[in-house]
């Protein structure tokens, strides 16, 4: 039989990562993926002449070399940066109505403000009292977590505690009266999964202070350069990877792990194994359930699943311009709606006026597509549940059926996307169930209402001894935190093996 | 740090309540675990079950293969999509991908039609020792050559070559079953008028289908031959159709008929956009590639080094897949063109020859990583399965 310090199940980012930083430290790691190629999520695949990326949009966390942000700091330690390029992206996001409304949010915070108040001009001081607290509220919660603050206050952060655990929409609310600044403001909501009358304000702050304090940033190649990258390292120092080859089991014996059985059924003796498989995987599946403890399968029971998504991949014979995207990111809007409806929307399996996001990475980066051409990746955020209720034989015609509403709104603002077509590619929930296989293909893990969010999340621990979780199942979701998930399984695991 | 500040934040009980009904409820994930796999295993099945039903011999060198599921299920498909066989042949494993020449609409059975190929392992062993009642294992469904609604024109143009018909005839076969709003214009070219598929189906369809028009094009025909001779060129093109605003071209053939018509088709002025075109395997003659190395015969033999260890012995102009097949290496392959990327291999050290064509990830590129199906070794190698 085989025996490894430790087994990596799944490699996507939380599971390449966690490999790497084990294999850096020496440790004797396997690591186990169902498909031929690594990242999950961080990935990319090819239709004619382009490439097209799967999931990365904006990265967060990454900073600039003299001011670097954490994900910068673990990747520079993981040692990946020298085979890796990043291109920094001039704009937060494009937001475009069909009735001609534009506005482009910038990184720099007074830009912005003067930006807003002049669209805005009726919410001058509310634009101003806002952009405060979302900066003080970062301060707070970087005082209190980022710096590990030993004897935190109300006093001391005021706003964390007054507002972390309350929803974006009540905020936005309070501050601002026109509907559409307040859609214009929280469209980040879609890179989270929930809307705004579900999203703890927490989120929607931070993000928006990342983005504008380290930057959001493309990678050259996509995110499959950068699942590439922490491949090749974790197999230069040591690692063991097979593709091609899932997990069947984790055995477990007096509560430890004691071995993990492959697709081939190979059993790997191993006494520690991260599970980047979903949390519901791990323990439904991989796990008998004799040996799954009764708090892990109430704490399951009571979580909700996230959203999946409905995207089209578009490659063009002709440049940005000449279809009129400018920008990077574009928030396509045609309702200013933030009520829970968007969650009736996100049931159906039509496209009306939902909120898609339009990126084209041709615009920071020209070697992205070939000379002459560029892409566009347009997402909707769809519950998945739903399309397992379409009778097999009718599924394509309802993937084309929302391809096509999908197309016409991007028409709507882009009038000549249609006549430059030359490929196009659809993924649906069920492409995510298929290629995740996560429950209801959920994109971002357990959902982030603020009852399976930030602090009441699963973490990395298990009470079965030897396993660890990383991945967007056990914390947030999103390019950054699911890479430094994995790291901080594997430093758990470190610590307990008593690596130097 | 105090554990669990968060326990004293505004609106923290509230949670907490949740959290508790939630619990006793049940949040949106029980039912989630249900039937979800088998539901997309009725979509894309790993690997099909099938059985031979029937052998229809459709030419000297030709026949179909009538396949029907053994749990009596054949997943749906697009017109145009192909599955990849997966046998033993000789004591070596492998796998071929067939267009499904049998119309979506006809959920009882799967065709393929198969054409002999001078000394192809796989076309002869399945005209000649598949029979009736025989067992085969398939994938599912796959491919990107298919009528999209989205972007495509009702009006196809389709051109196709000896036994890339395959896939023309499903769409057409759909296109009169279902009574669909397409027209079919199709230009077929054969070595021989005796090399014709399907052309008594095809001859009969044009004559009761308005929609749809069939214009073989013999390269050297018999004496009593009288129809469109030579090769499909942009003049006949013009001639049978004048007008080509509006339509959409779908080409399928072996790789001759490309080298031929894509050029004649940029002649024409028709924008690439519009044009779809099927694969059609490894190229049979890759060291007459552009960019094959001089100082490489095709005939040079190369060795690969396995990471286990492992030496094998490669021929030049033989795939490095059909090298490592021929050894007992399995890599999972489908589309075996140099598309799908599931024979992907790490070099790590030697270098191999892939025509520029082949789309490969700029990562892969970076990182050593090749489509081993369409990579010819051009010195010795190590790689990483």
């Amino acid at each position: 039989m085989e025996r490894y310090d430790a087994v990596v199940i799944g490699a996507g980012n939380g599971g390449l990562t966690a490999a790497a930083t084990l294999a850096k430290k020496g440790v004797n790691v396997l690591l186990l993926e169902r498909h031929n190629i690594p990242g999950g999520c961080a990935t990319s695949f090819c239709r004619g002449r382009f490439e097209f990326e799967v999931a990365l949009h904006q990265l967060s966390g990454l900073g600039t070399p003299e001011k670097p942000g954490l994900l910068r700091m673990e990747l520079d330690k993981l040692g990946v940066m020298e085979n890796l390029e990043f291109v920094e992206l001039s704009d937060l996001y494009h937001v475009a109505t069909p009735k001609g409304f534009r506005i482009t949010l910038k990184t720099d915070r007074s830009e912005n403000i003067a930006m807003l108040q002049e669209k805005f001009p009726h919410e001058k001081d509310a634009i101003d009292r806002y952009f405060d607290l979302m900066a003080s509220y970062a301060n707070d919660m970087i005082g209190a977590f980022i710096f590990r603050d030993p004897e935190p206050s109300r006093e001391k952060y005021p706003y964390l505690y007054k507002y972390a655990l309350r929803n974006s929409k009540e905020i936005l609310d309070e501050y601002f009266s026109d509907p559409l600044l307040k859609a214009i403001l929280s469209v980040y909501w879609g890179y989270l999964g929930v809307p705004p009358t579900r999203l703890a304000f927490a989120y929607l702050a931070m993000i928006f202070f990342q983005y504008m304090e380290f930057k959001p940033y493309h990678i050259k190649g996509g995110s499959q350069a950068l699942s590439n990258a922490i491949l090749n390292k974790f197999i230069s120092d040591g690692g063991t990877a097979r593709f091609s080859c899932g997990a069947k089991k984790i055995v477990v014996k007096n509560g430890r792990v004691k071995s993990v059985v492959t697709d081939n059924n190979d059993e790997i003796i191993t006494e520690y194994v991260v599970s980047n498989a979903s949390q519901v995987t791990t323990y439904t599946q991989l796990i008998d359930p004799e040996y799954v403890p009764e708090s892990v399968s109430v704490e399951i029971k009571g979580r909700n699943l996230s959203t999946s998504a409905f995207t089209m991949f578009i490659g063009f014979d002709c440049e940005p311009e000449e279809l009129g995207i400018t920008e990077s990111t574009n928030f396509l809007m045609d309702s200013t709606d933030i009520s829970d409806a968007i969650l009736d929307r996100m049931q159906n399996l039509n496209i009306q006026d939902e909120l898609m996001v339009l990126s084209c990475y041709d615009i920071a980066d020209a070697d992205f597509s070939p000379p002459g051409t560029c892409q566009a990746n347009v997402v909707t955020l769809k519950y998945g549940e739903p399309w397992l209720r379409i009778p097999p034989r009718q599924y394509h015609d309802v993937k084309f059926r929302c391809a096509e509403s999908m197309l016409k709104r991007v028409e709507q603002i882009y009038p000549d996307a249609k006549k430059h077509i030359e490929e196009i590619e659809v993924g649906t929930p069920l492409t995510h169930m298929r290629y995740l296989g996560h429950p209801f293909g959920a994109i971002y893990g357990y959902e982030m209402l603020t009852k399976d969010s930030l602090f009441f999340q699963p973490g990395p621990y298990s009470p079965i001894q030897g396993l660890f979780l990383a991945g967007g199942w056990a914390g947030d979701n999103g390019f950054e935190p699911t890479l430094r998930s994995g790291i901080s399984a594997a430093k758990s695991i470190i610590r307990r093996l008593g690596v130097k | 740090m105090r554990k669990g500040i968060w326990q004293e934040f505004d609106g923290y009980q509230d949670i907490v309540e949740e959290i508790k009904v939630s619990r006793k409820l049940g949040g949106t994930i029980a039912p989630a675990m249900i039937n979800a796999e088998e539901y997309i295993r009725q979509l894309h099945p790993d690997r099909l079950e099938l059985c031979v039903n029937g052998i229809i011999e459709e030419t000297p060198s030709t026949k179909t293969l009538r396949f029907v599921s053994k749990d009596n299920y054949l997943p749906p498909f697009l017109a145009g999509q192909y599955i990849a066989l997966y046998l033993e042949v000789g004591g070596i494993r492998t796998s071929r991908p067939y267009s499904i020449s049998s119309p979506p609409n006809q959920t009882g059975y799967y065709d393929i039609t198969v054409k002999r190929v001078e000394q192809g392992l796989v076309s002869n062993y399945l005209l000649d020792h598949v029979n009736r009642g025989d067992d085969l294992v398939s994938s599912g469904p796959q491919g990107n050559f298919y009528f999209n609604p989205i972007i495509h024109k009702s009006t196809k143009i389709c051109i196709a070559g000896g036994s890339g018909i395959t896939p023309f005839m499903s769409m057409i076969r759909e296109i009169v079953d279902c009574g669909l709003d397409r027209t079919v214009h199709l230009f077929y070219g054969n070595k021989t008028d005796e090399d014709v598929i399907f052309h008594e189906e095809l001859t009969n369809i044009a004559k009761r289908f308005d929609n749809i028009t069939y214009l073989p094009v013999i390269e050297d025909p018999t004496d009593d031959y009288s129809g469109a001779c030579g090769f499909v060129t942009s003049n006949l093109i013009r001639e049978l159709l004048g007008d080509i605003e509006d339509k959409s071209f779908f080409i399928c053939g072996p790789q001759g008929l490309y080298e031929f018509c894509l050029p004649e088709l940029e002649e024409m002025g028709i924008a690439r956009r519009k044009v779809r075109q099927e694969m059609y395997g490894a190229p049979l003659n890759i060291w007459e590639y552009p960019g094959w190395p001089e100082a490489v015969n095709k005939d040079d033999i190369f060795s690969v080094k396995l990471r286990d260890g492992r030496q094998l012995e490669a021929r030049a102009a033989e795939p490095l897949m059909v090298t490592l097949e021929k050894n007992n290496v399995v890599v999972p392959s489908l589309c075996r063109s140099g598309e799908c990327s599931m024979c992907r291999v790490k070099i790590l050290s030697g270098k191999v020859f892939q025509p520029a064509a082949v789309p490969v990830r700029k990562s892969d590129k970076q990182f050593g990583y090749v489509h081993s199906c369409v990579s010819y070794p051009i010195e010795d190698l190590e790689i990483l399965i």
